[in-house]
């Protein structure tokens, strides 16, 4: 397998005026190509800072990121990010939504565009695209939000709980969607978020994180069969016994605050 | 494909309740006025109040007709909108442009901010004699009245629209590696936009009152002078017919900015 990401010593302290924080201690990573990727752990253990770094958005302390050899930078496009918000602009159509990153890369080519279009179309957003954000339902707009980020290629997708602003039914059917997707589109994603059976149900190597400073305590491989979908993962025993263990982890480390 | 929906008779009433509401606000705002006008008219034909302290409909329309045909009226009502339009263009125009590199530059911001409050509670008109000295008795001193009253609201009301964009929208257009222009035209201005159209509302008010008030304090023409003038000689039929006409051009430049308000939000729909 390729490695596309990989993160060395990396250390990440935030500095505040009354104090510093060690958000990230030493945490090593490697990341192979199209593997789908989710980091659990109690609150406030630096899970969306992981993602901020290797986006570019933030640097570190110390230590190196890496994807694809290059150091990450918000101008290149190797990273998609999606928030838990969708995030749409409420004054443009949803078409005009899609086109968004493009207009700021500059790539408003009409090829481009074109394969903007026809993720729209292959996803089902097709007959909204003359129409603003507030006329679609949660999940079509979270929808909009991963195509927007598709449309810019990118190799790597970073999640940040991009299903917890919706509800239970909605959100497991979202959930096959994007990964279905996501598979389709033979991209890299990782995942953070709190749900741990949506982790479990969703990726092929879970990494669970220590309380703060954040730095791996364990990674779990789920080796599902790759026919089953999201929901049916769900409903397995490896799925159930999983659960429990990273349930446990994850309870040890909340004690560990207190 | 709505409009082509044939409605239930139930529809029909509630629309035919909204319509019959909707004239009976519009008749009752207009008899308010003929009462009012016609009170006032009565009155002081029968010299019940004394037509010399309250003039009266029909001594207004006379002045008015009198000094449109003499050209007193355009001469002192140009002079006046003249100032206004020109203490709201450059007041507005150079405030937002001020917003824009207060909005653009933290440090600028946290620099500038005790002045911006000082200069907001400071009432201007007490900078009235500085402003005469410096800028000499005249239109330019009035001008800069109107400006120094409307540009601070301006800032202040349009930096504080641009500072308010939703933080997350900013992280995704981070994301995406956008500049701060980029940030600024296609996230920040058609995010204000509601609030500056709102902003330019507030300042044609503002403008007005710029005006005036410079013209009270320096001027030898325009309406804020007719008003000054009729009251120290005791002509309140000039004061009210001023008065009058100052209602009908603030009213029309208001409509002026609504039409304007209505064009962009369908440009924006």
């Amino acid at each position: 397998m390729n490695e596309l990401v990989k993160i060395k010593d990396l250390n990440l302290i935030y500095q505040s005026i009354d104090s510093e924080t060690t958000a990230l201690e030493n945490l090593n990573l490697t990341i192979d190509k199209n593997e789908f990727i989710s980091i659990v752990g109690p609150s406030g253990c630096g899970k969306t800072t992981i993602l901020s770094l290797i986006s570019g958005l933030i640097k570190p302390t110390s230590g190196e990121i890496t994807i694809l050899d290059k150091t990450p930078n918000t101008k290149n496009d190797l990273c998609g990010y999606m928030f838990q918000r969708d995030n749409l602009l409420p004054w443009r159509s949803i078409e005009k939504n899609i086109y968004f990153g493009l207009e700021i890369k500059k790539q408003c080519s009409t090829d481009r565009k074109e394969y903007a279009l026809d993720l729209a179309k292959k996803y089902g957003i097709s007959d909204f695209l003359k129409k603003h954000p507030s006329e679609l339902s949660g999940g079509m707009r979270q929808r909009v939000s991963l195509i927007r980020t598709l449309a810019l290629k990118p190799e790597l997708l970073l999640l940040d709980e991009p299903f917890s602003a919706l509800d239970y039914q909605t959100r497991l059917q979202l959930c096959d969607d994007v990964y279905d997707i996501i598979k389709s589109e033979n991209k890299t994603a990782i995942l953070v978020t709190h749900d741990i059976q949506e982790a479990i149900s969703m990726s092929d190597r879970i990494i669970v994180l220590t309380a703060r400073p954040g730095t791996i305590k364990a990674i779990h491989k789920t080796d599902f069969d790759s026919d089953l979908s999201p929901f049916e993962r769900r409903q397995t025993d490896k799925a159930k016994g999983l659960f429990d263990i990273i349930w446990q982890e994850i309870q040890n480390e909340k004690q560990k605050n207190i | 494909m709505k409009n082509k929906k044939i409605f239930s008779k139930a529809h029909k009433d509630y629309l035919n309740k909204y319509r019959t509401k909707k004239i009976l606000i519009l008749i009752s705002q207009i008899s308010i006025l003929v009462l009012l006008l016609l009170a006032w008219e009565l009155l002081s034909k029968y010299e019940i109040i004394s037509s010399f302290f309250f003039s009266s409909p029909s001594k207004i329309v006379n002045t008015l007709v009198e000094m449109l045909h003499n050209g007193e009226l355009m001469y002192h009502a140009k002079i006046t909108l003249n100032e206004t339009l020109l203490g709201f263009a450059i007041a507005t125009g150079i405030g937002f442009v001020i917003a824009f590199v207060l909005w653009y530059s933290d440090f600028l911001r946290r620099v500038t901010e005790p002045y911006l409050v000082v200069l907001n509670s400071l009432p201007k008109i007490a900078l009235g004699p500085i402003i005469i000295i410096w800028f000499g008795a005249g239109e330019k001193a009035i001008i800069f009245m109107c400006i120094l009253i409307v540009i601070i609201v301006t800032i202040m009301n349009i930096l504080n629209s641009f500072t308010s964009c939703d933080p997350q929208l900013i992280a995704l257009a981070k994301s995406m590696g956008a500049n701060k222009f980029q940030i600024f035209f296609k996230l920040i201005l058609p995010n204000s936009l509601r609030d500056i159209v709102a902003t330019l509302k507030i300042n044609v008010g503002l403008s007005w009152i710029g005006a005036i008030m410079g013209e009270y304090l320096v001027s030898r023409a325009g309406l804020g002078y007719l008003l000054i003038y009729g009251g120290q000689v005791f002509n309140l039929n000039l004061v009210m017919t001023a008065t009058v006409v100052l209602c009908i051009l603030a009213s029309m430049m208001y409509f002026a900015v609504a039409l304007f308000e209505k064009l962009m939000s369908k440009l924006y729909k």
